[in-house]
């Protein structure tokens, strides 16, 4: 065997060990322990001098041991392999000692430091004498690296190592890259503009061959080590398609709501879909959805029409009032009158009544519309004509309105031709006025005509063939059933017996209808109510509604038969009438027989029977059929075909009737309906027509499908939120509706409004809430919200961790009043507001608009203060004093520095501060005190007053201005720590990333492979960002340009002659390295040492001892604890 | 004569990617603790042999430490987990030799906490001090 010859070099590490630690009584020491043939100690053995000295006696005294006592090994002990390797031997035959980090630099006492090292260092001579030469295995570095970070520093490293033709993956966390110098207006000293500088990088970066660019997304765990690192990339949900959106920002403009931008420091808002400034790269939107929404849109499902009602609620909310308009009359071409007299079925589907009470969300439309006629609205721009064909419009209900009002938008040309005297059909002569004023109806009319619809009144039409002949392609019969249903009973004809249409129509029209004091209306649809309410307004003392079933049945709005009720008119239910008595041509009243409830009939309902001789009398002077209307055939061309109903005869998908070209909606083919039903069938014959001029298949959407929530969501939303009922509208007093035809129903105020809207669970969620706006608006067809989040695989071989800073949050300093006082600043808003593309286009303005007369710059807030972070943060000197000097350039105001030091260090830095002082910048040497806005004398009055010591004067000053900036702190990511975990690196106590060393080795990190630039690893001004992350570049080019790396020779070995196959190895590791198979017949673990990683689990379970890990084995490591125990 | 102050010897096995690297930074930091530890650099907490440790008491330590990452941070995966059942295992047999629970302390310590580290040397140190000398100590003294 050989003999063991021991050489041990004990560094000084100039006094940071040597100044503690007694080196020369250690080496004595160490020159009587055993094995130990040469002990020397030496001011810097890490320097050259101090390796040749291992070297030397590797020769010279045939040394086949080495022990080197200085800092970590995790600094210097390569450096020391490499010494011993270049002396010839394996570099593993080489033991480190710490004595500076674990010993001279936390303990003070001398001589127990010296007992330490001693100890320490006679460990490792124990340890080193059973230390083998090992195998050290070289293996390829994967030439790709990632680059963690897209602000200057990223971009800067991935730009120089692409450039390099290498790949480059850079990972940004936001949406776009360009990181905080992009939030930057000028940088000093040269007050260059940081945009220009910056964004042709950026485009760049976005651009390059070799760089994949990997926006809003995370790195969530890192594996392997250098050369073959394994990233796992969590690229988030933009819920937008990156390949198809084109960056219009369409979808931002549209987006309902607004949170403050992250980029203009909230002193602007962004929509929910936004990019966050013009030159973002990717330039792409995303939208920021954070949460599911709590309802299931049932409001929006309900709907005939699909009117996006999360949409315009929310803009209601946020006072938005005319957007909201603008996203109705998206879809909806009569939304004032839908406000008021549609059944409103998005408020029966309303998810929120399963919580509380659904929202007024008709009410809330009819607010938005009257806000806007009331602020005066604006006309709509004609559209422009775009496509040949002409269409012709019959009938100017809501049908035919609906129809036109697609088409028109669509590029046709349309006419409609109405036969009565005013465009609307029945929503002109079939609903009261109390219910739906014909101002209100003339403006949605107005828009409809604005855009370019052409309506003809007066103008029946009685054949096709003369539309067609006048160049109309198609034709749209939207013709209502105007006609009422006779009862056949007798007496109908008796004078006195009016039907609801005509007397609706008479009174619409300004006929004078004579009735006597007491009224029967037979019927329960909206036609007998909205007669009954009438009926009352013109002076009716008893009104009688008679209804064959029970008040359950009555197919009228439950709201209006409560009002008419509440105006005076009685309802007989389950009664029917027999016969109308009349006497001299006078009716005298009505003969009614008792009804019950039989089975149900056709439609649901259930079936009245007349109950055997029970009739009765009503006495009155004139009764009113409201039965039902009808189809008048009399009114439409002859050629069309019908029902068996009466009504027209279409195609059910197409609404094409039996004529080529002609096509049909509304209650002309349903049968008496709904406006929203009514408008829904315009719509879906305008999508038809628009199909059948091109010649083209029409496609149908599908239904939506109205969806209640879960019992637990019901529970998710009342734990989050207490119930609120809603907001109520005022009415007029039944007894002063009677006697006019003014509006029963007032609108909300703004305030109500935006209360009740507040009400929507769609917006009570953070963030987006899919109310799907952009998705309608967009149009490269980008916005996808069933994206998900993509974990995306890389195989590098090198990271460079860029991730930056956070500024210091100033509100922690309340003396300082940020956040208390409107004109208080940071240093990142300030930069925002002299930004030309800034929230106030670059005028320094204050929060009321004013331009201020003096602003105080603070330095020093956070930093160099021992109550939040002890260092300097390098930038804020120089940028408050670009502060300063935009301050005198932008506006007349004064500018005070108040400063501890300036510390003006870098190229043209000292010449800047020169300048300043000449352009009359007043210093005030002192850390300031407080900002108050308590006046003690007039002057200060209305001002901040700014308190701090002038410590060249040597007394308190008080300074009023009208603007105070705090340069904040640079501090370390509030994620550092993960980060650091992350890719197992350090951090100092400061919180930033610890290089490997501070002047010698400053990008790198104790991990191999990871290097760190910018300010993740300290603060400093962007030309030293660049220098640091173009070194980051150059360290990783020479290990790319290498090609190799050393890996540790450290890892398991089987001893096969003690191994007995047992498999334990195998259960524990989590490489999979160890294998148990049959060699030379018998069960022999062997390890696979390219997955290996050396952790050593595998020998602790060993009950052989078969296992060793090699460098690690037992022999080696209970030979150290041995030796450390004698000191015991 | 004064009595010197009983001075317990720790003997800490920390793993090279956190803890060893925690107390590089108290160093880095210098922040200061007692110098009763001796650390045996170790490159997974997991990699801990229940035979050093005993070999450590027997050799008279008053205390040993084993420190390594975090779960979430280890370079190895699931060191931790392995180095948690060593130990669990580990103390039935020092109970059975009458070693005091507290002279085995198990910790997690990342690369950042080097103000942690240092605590944990600090409360052992005192720790250690009222409970005494290792009873082995005690008996190969007598013996000796």
């Amino acid at each position: 065997m050989e003999e063991i010859r021991t050489g041990v070099y004990i560094c000084h590490c100039g006094s940071n060990i040597a100044g503690v630690v007694n080196v020369e009584e250690v080496a004595r020491y160490v020159g009587t322990l055993p094995n130990v043939v040469v002990s020397r100690h030496y001011r810097y053995m890490c320097s050259d001098p101090g390796q040749d000295l291992i070297k030397k006696d590797i020769k010279e005294l045939g040394i086949n041991r080495v022990v080197v006592a200085s800092c970590s090994p995790r600094m210097h002990e390569p450096t020391f392999r490499k010494a011993v390797e270049d002396g010839g031997l394996n570099p593993y035959l080489y033991e480190h000692a710490n004595i500076r980090e674990h010993c001279s630099w936390v303990h003070d006492d001398k001589k127990l430091a010296t007992n330490k090292a001693k100890d320490l260092i006679r460990a490792a001579v124990m340890r080193v004498s059973h230390h083998e030469p090992l195998v050290i295995r070289e293996v390829p570095l994967n030439p790709n690296v990632l680059v963690i970070g897209g602000g200057i520093a990223g971009m800067q490293a991935a730009l120089d190592i692409a450039n390099g033709q290498n790949k480059v993956y850079l990972v940004e966390r936001e949406p776009s890259i360009g990181g905080h110098m992009a939030q930057l207006d000028r940088t000093f000293p040269t007050l260059d503009c940081s945009e220009c500088i910056l964004t042709p990088k950026m485009s760049d970066v976005g651009h390059h061959p070799f760089i994949e660019l990997l926006a809003y997304s995370e790195v969530e765990e890192v594996s392997g080590s250098i050369g073959s690192f394994k990233v796992k990339v969590r690229k988030r949900a933009r819920y937008v398609d990156e390949n198809k959106c084109v960056g219009c920002g369409d979808c931002e403009e549209k987006c309902p709501r607004r949170t403050d931008s992250e980029f203009e420091m909230g002193l602007a808002k962004r929509g929910m879909a936004y990019i966050p400034f013009a030159q973002a790269i990717p330039n792409i939107a995303t939208i920021d959805k954070r949460e599911e929404r709590l309802c299931k849109a049932a409001c929006k499902e309900a709907c005939p029409i699909r009117m996006n009602v999360l949409g315009y609620v929310s803009l209601i909310k946020e006072g938005r009032f005319r957007e909201a308009c603008e996203v109705m009359r998206r879809t909806n071409p009569l939304p004032a009158v839908c406000g008021r007299v549609c059944y409103a079925p998005c408020e029966e589907a309303c998810n929120r009544g399963q919580f509380d009470e659904h929202i007024a969300i008709r009410g809330l439309k009819r607010f938005a519309v009257d806000y806007e006629l009331k602020m005066g609205k604006h006309k709509a721009v004609p559209v422009e004509r775009s496509k040949e064909e002409k269409v012709a419009i019959v009938g100017s209900g809501p049908s035919g309105l609906a129809c036109a009002y697609d088409l028109v938008r669509q590029g046709y040309s349309v006419t409609v031709f109405e036969s009565g005297p005013e465009a609307g059909g029945i929503l002109r002569w079939g609903i009261p006025e109390y219910r739906l004023p014909k101002t209100v109806l003339a403006n949605d009319i107005g828009h409809i005509q604005d855009l370019g619809v052409e309506i003809k009144v007066d103008t029946p039409v009685k054949r096709l063939g003369e539309i067609f002949d006048q160049g109309y392609k198609a034709i749209f019969m939207g013709t209502g059933a105007g006609m009422s249903q006779r009862m056949g009973i007798p007496g109908e004809d008796s004078p006195g017996v009016l039907h609801a249409l005509d007397f609706l129509r008479q009174v619409n029209f300004g006929v004078k209808v004579d009735l006597g004091s007491k009224v029967a209306i037979i019927g329960g649809g909206n036609a007998a109510v909205d007669a009954a309410r009438v009926a009352g307004r013109l002076g009716v003392e008893e009104v009688t509604v008679v209804y064959r079933r029970s008040r359950d049945e009555m197919p009228a709005i439950p709201s209006e038969i409560e009002e008419m009720e509440h105006e005076g008119a009685k309802i007989q239910f389950l009664a029917a009438p027999v016969k109308i008595l009349s006497d001299n041509n006078r009716v005298r009243g009505i003969q009614c027989i008792r009804m019950e409830m039989g089975e149900p009939d056709a439609s649901g309902r259930r079936r009245p029977v007349p109950v055997k001789g029970s009739e009765f009398t009503v006495e009155v002077d004139n009764v009113i059929m409201a039965i039902g209307q009808r189809v008048d055939k009399a009114m439409l061309p002859k050629e069309l075909a019908y029902t068996d109903w009466g009504t027209l005869s279409v195609d059910p998908v197409t609404l094409q009737t039996n004529i080529d070209g002609v096509f049909a909606g509304g209650d002309v083919v349903s049968g008496p309906s709904d406006v929203i039903a009514a408008i829904a069938a315009g719509k879906r014959a305008a999508c038809s027509i628009d199909a059948y001029l091109r010649g083209e298949e029409l496609s149908v959407e599908e239904g939506g499908k109205v969806e209640r929530l879960s019992e637990e969501e019901v529970t998710k939303v009342k734990e989050r939120f207490a119930s609120r009922n809603r907001v109520g509208v005022s009415k007029l007093k039944p007894e002063t509706r009677v006697s006019g035809f003014e509006e029963v129903e007032h609108t909300y105020s703004p305030d109500e409004a935006q209360d009740e809207a507040g009400r929507c669970l769609a917006s009570l969620v953070e963030g987006c809430f899919e109310c799907g706006e952009c998705k309608e608006v967009c149009e490269a067809d980008a916005v996808d919200f069933d994206q998900t989040d993509q974990i995306i695989e890389l195989e590098v071989g090198t990271i460079i961790v860029a991730t930056g800073y956070d500024q210091f949050d100033p509100s922690v300093i309340p003396q300082y009043g940020y956040k208390k006082y409107d004109n208080v600043l940071t240093g990142l808003e300030f930069e925002r507001l002299t930004c030309a593309a800034g929230p106030t286009e670059g005028k320094i303005l204050l929060k009321d608009g004013r331009e201020p007369e003096s602003v105080a710059i603070v330095h020093c807030v956070g930093s160099r203060d021992q109550n939040y972070h002890e260092y300097c943060s390098r930038v804020c000197c120089m940028y408050g004093l670009k502060y300063a000097h935009l301050v005198r350039e932008l506006t007349k105001a004064d500018a005070y520095e108040f400063y501890i030091d300036m510390r003006c260090f870098g190229e043209g830095y000292e010449e800047f501060y020169k300048r300043l002082s000449e352009e009359g910048v007043n210093f005030i040497r002192g850390k300031v005190a407080k900002v108050t806005d308590e006046a003690i004398t007039d002057e200060e009055k209305g001002k901040l007053i700014v308190v701090s010591e002038d410590t060249l004067l040597g007394k308190i000053v008080r300074v009023p201005v009208d603007m105070v900036i705090l340069c904040s702190a640079l501090e370390a990511r509030s994620d550092a720590d993960h980060v650091a975990r992350l890719l197992s690196i350090n951090r100092r106590t400061d919180g930033f990333f610890l290089e490997r060393h501070v002047k010698l080795d400053p990008v790198a990190t104790p991990t191999d492979g990871v290097f760190i630039a910018g300010c993740c690893e300290a603060p400093r001004d962007i030309p030293d960002t660049v220098a640091q992350a173009e070194a980051a570049a150059g360290k990783v080019l020479s290990l790319i340009s290498k090609g190799t790396v050393t890996l540790e020779a450290a890892i398991s070995t089987v001893d096969e002659a003690i191994c007995h196959g047992c498999g334990r190895c195998e259960e524990i590791c989590t490489f999979n390295a160890p294998k148990v198979a049959i060699k030379n017949g018998a069960l022999v673990s062997s390890i696979n040492e390219a997955l290996c990683k050396g952790c050593g689990s595998c020998a602790v379970v060993c009950p052989t001892g078969a296992i060793a890990i090699r460098h690690f084995t037992q022999d080696e490591i209970l030979a150290q604890v041995a030796a450390l125990a004698e000191a015991c | 004569m004064l009595v010197a102050e009983f001075e317990p010897q720790i003997i800490a096995f920390c793993c090279n990617w956190c803890t060893y690297a925690a107390a590089d930074l108290a160093g880095t930091a210098r922040v200061h603790y007692p110098p009763n530890v001796r650390i045996v650099r170790v490159m997974c907490s997991g990699m801990v042999n229940p035979i050093y440790v005993l070999k450590a008491f027997e050799g008279g330590a008053d205390g040993v430490l084993v420190a390594g990452c975090h779960l979430a941070d280890c370079h190895y995966l699931d060191g931790p987990v392995k180095c948690d059942a060593m130990v669990d295992k580990l103390r039935k047999v020092l109970h059975v030799l009458g070693l005091e629970d507290e002279r085995l302390r198990r910790e997690m310590v990342s690369t950042s906490e080097g103000v942690l580290f240092a605590r944990v040397i600090k409360e052992m140190v005192e720790q250690l001090k009222t409970i005494g000398p290792s009873p082995f100590k005690v008996k190969m003294e007598a013996l000796a």
